[in-house]
């Protein structure tokens, strides 16, 4: 199992290298944005997947990631023109880029701490109306905060740090994190929720402490997948992550499988490509709108054939790694 | 899960039939579009202008004896979309880029376009900081907001003589922030007098709290300044006319929707007069000339101003790259710093390498009972 692992990881970042070296910054891209959703997709399994919460909140912990990480990492000098009114100990700092995205990470937990604490604690579906919720929030505030985020114009001309390096080194993070959370004592706890709420209260468990660990572990990665996102396409404004986006990922996630990394991953990966492969017909054809017609296609064949998506529960499991070293 | 295998397969085999190479011996002009979404209204009409000037060179021969191909990529109405087909535009070897009728997206694909010294037109983003905020290779089709907000000032004072003014702005968008300011500063320059500015959100729904702070004033506007998008146009003028309050409303582009008519009814949409790109009712050459063409290849008429804003962002770059003599991005921008009285659809439009945003006329409309008449074209002095 390590040495597959090992494999697995070598092979990534000799990619990774071959990548940066020597394709296009289209395809760099693509890639790059694929690694993020991948992130996202993930992070996302935890309370989703895992748990058996129905989160809708990723775009905001996206935002406040994403606006954390911009606004600590500007260059002062143009801080002082494109954000005059900065409070004074923001205007003169300069992070580097992982301590920033690690900032912004923490913050969007921190949230989702703030919020699930009161939610966590009720049943049924009340948290996925309730991240709804926060997300029209999260949206306002950075809307009216204009001191801070400039307003409804937002922030552009973020340094464009992202690369498929650091996209990469993210979500070797991510998937190691989750993979040791899940498979632990913990990871078992949460999947006890997921089967049965009221039994798993019976023998004991705390319901909402686990329920809200899962929930602001989700909510760190994608905090930092925010930073990325905005590094990357450096220019962000407050309706840049809202509710469709957070659908996307539940697509995603469907497709590929709930409650199994690799289902997250191929999930992610499964859209992403599809829809840059679809880009030339559609450019071709001038059908504009066939990507979503067949992706929305695609979702409901796997729905009725695949309920529990292509990885659903299970991990993709090499012939090697059959029993577990 | 094999037929699955199986459909996987086909897109791909058909992708890869579609993606063959273009043939050779055209110039490729990119063109980002939101094709669906929420902007499409204003995005889709934008490209068939585009597509109809690319039509129209082509029939007469191309330019530089080679045929124009616009590359047309729908990003979606996300950012996202626009930053990833800005890269393939460029890596496609597109010489120029159009696009976009709003500084979010622009503000995504833009500054991609600068770092490989490609010029990027937008043919609708009013935004009149955007080349400040991208760089040199930025240019607006579009006037900029300040240049529809001074001239919506002057005609009210000069023309209308209306000087006591009611200024209602969504604080929720830059364009309606951006065009109320530059309203203002004319207005007041001029000796009007701002008797009061109230706010809303583009979520509102009801203004019946700010109908009756301006129902209560003790100095009565002779003119309400209306800073508002097709979003809440409409439902505002209905519930300022339902209040029985039939002072003159005023506004920008954003205004330019039949939703301003069909939500009011014609009996209350009366008395309003809005600022826009250009009318269809101007009898000049270019303008009915162009609604012939739309007409003929579309089968209606130019959906909205967007539709000749497109055209003339195409016609722009075509343009440059005959004066340039050359597909260098470089040269197509330095021959669009040159660009002298283009006598666009949308009116005559120049730039110099020190103004990239254009000093255009500004068609002001007049709503009577529900039927839009065109008033004039002004120039507001800069």
């Amino acid at each position: 199992m390590k040495k597959v692992v090992i494999i697995a990881v070598i092979a990534l970042l000799a990619f990774t290298y071959i990548a940066e070296n020597y394709l296009s910054d289209y395809h760099l891209s693509v890639l790059e944005f694929l690694g993020i959703y991948a992130i996202l997709t993930v992070s996302l399994d935890i309370t989703n997947g895992y748990t058996g919460l129905f989160s809708l909140g990723h775009p905001a912990f996206m935002a406040i990631g994403a606006y954390t990480s911009a606004i600590l990492t500007f260059p002062a000098m143009r801080k002082s023109i494109m954000i005059p009114a900065l409070p004074e100990f923001l205007a003169h700092l300069e992070l580097p880029f992982w301590l920033a995205l690690i900032i912004g990470g923490i913050l969007a937990s921190l949230s989702a701490i703030v919020v699930g604490y009161p939610v966590l604690r009720l049943k049924g579906h009340y948290l996925s109306v309730a991240t709804i919720g926060f997300l029209i929030i999260v949206q306002v505030l950075i809307t009216n905060l204009e001191d801070l985020t400039r307003g409804p114009l937002g922030l552009n001309g973020i340094p464009p740090y992202t690369n498929l390096w650091w996209v990469v080194a993210w979500l070797l993070i991510t998937v190691y994190v989750v993979w040791r959370v899940v498979n632990s004592d913990f990871g078992r706890v949460l999947k006890a929720i997921r089967e049965d709420e009221i039994a798993a209260e019976v023998m004991g468990v705390p319901l909402a402490r686990y329920k809200l660990f899962a929930f602001s572990l989700g909510a760190f990665f994608a905090g930092v997948a925010g930073g990325l996102w905005a590094h990357l396409v450096t220019a962000i404004t407050p309706t840049t992550f809202s509710l469709p986006l957070a659908f996307n990922l539940v697509v995603m996630l469907v497709v590929g499988g709930r409650g199994s990394i690799t289902g997250a991953i191929t999930g992610a990966v499964l859209i992403g490509v599809l829809s840059e492969i679809l880009r030339p017909i559609e450019m071709k054809t001038q059908a504009y709108g066939l990507t979503q017609l067949i992706t929305a296609v695609l979702l409901i064949i796997i729905l009725i054939r695949k309920p529990d998506g292509i990885f659903g529960y299970r991990e993709l499991r090499l012939k090697i790694s059959e029993r577990r070293g | 899960m094999r037929k699955l295998a199986l459909m996987v397969a086909v897109i791909f085999g058909v992708a890869l039939l579609g993606s063959v190479a273009f043939a050779g011996g055209v110039i490729k002009i990119g063109a980002l579009y939101n094709l669906t979404g929420g902007m499409s209204s204003i995005d889709a009409p934008a490209l068939n202008g585009a597509k109809l000037a690319a039509k129209q060179v082509n029939a007469k021969g191309g330019v530089l004896g080679k045929k124009v191909e616009i590359v047309a990529i729908d990003t979606k109405t996300n950012q996202k979309e626009a930053a990833v087909a800005a890269r393939k535009l460029i890596s496609e070897g597109v010489v120029a880029c159009i696009g976009y009728g709003d500084t979010t997206y622009v503000l995504a694909a833009a500054p991609l376009f600068q770092k490989a010294k490609i010029p990027f037109v937008t043919s609708g983003a009013t935004h009149p900081g955007l080349p400040k905020m991208v760089g040199d290779y930025m240019f607006l089709t579009p006037f900029g907001d300040n240049v529809q907000a001074y001239a919506m000032a002057e005609f009210l004072i000069k023309d209308l003589g209306l000087k006591k003014a009611w200024v209602f702005t969504n604080k929720a968008m830059d364009f309606t922030l951006a065009l109320s300011k530059f309203f203002k500063e004319r207005f007041k320059k001029l000796g009007g007098k701002i008797v009061l500015e109230d706010f809303y959100v583009t979520s509102d729904k009801d203004f019946s709290a700010q109908i009756a702070r301006l129902k209560n004033l003790k100095e009565k506007p002779d003119v309400l300044f209306v800073s508002a998008t097709p979003d809440n146009a409409g439902v505002i003028v209905k519930q300022i006319r339902e209040a029985g309050i039939w002072t003159v409303i005023a506004s920008g582009d954003g205004f330019d929707t039949p939703v301003i008519i069909e939500v009011p009814g014609p009996k209350l949409a009366d008395k309003i007069y809005y600022t826009t790109h250009q009318s269809w009712d101007n009898p000049a050459p270019e303008v009915q000339n162009f609604i012939k063409a739309y007409e003929k290849t579309y089968g209606r008429k130019p959906e909205n101003a967007f539709a000749a804003l497109g055209y003339d962002a195409a016609m722009l770059v075509i343009r440059a790259i005959e004066r340039a003599g050359s597909t260098d991005p470089k040269k197509i921008k330095e021959a669009l710093e040159h660009e002298k009285g283009y006598r666009g659809v949308t009116g005559a439009i120049s730039f110099t390498s020190k103004n990239h945003v254009p000093v255009k006329d500004v068609a002001i409309m007049e709503v009577v009972k529900g039927k839009v008449k065109f008033v004039k074209m002004v120039k507001p002095s800069m």
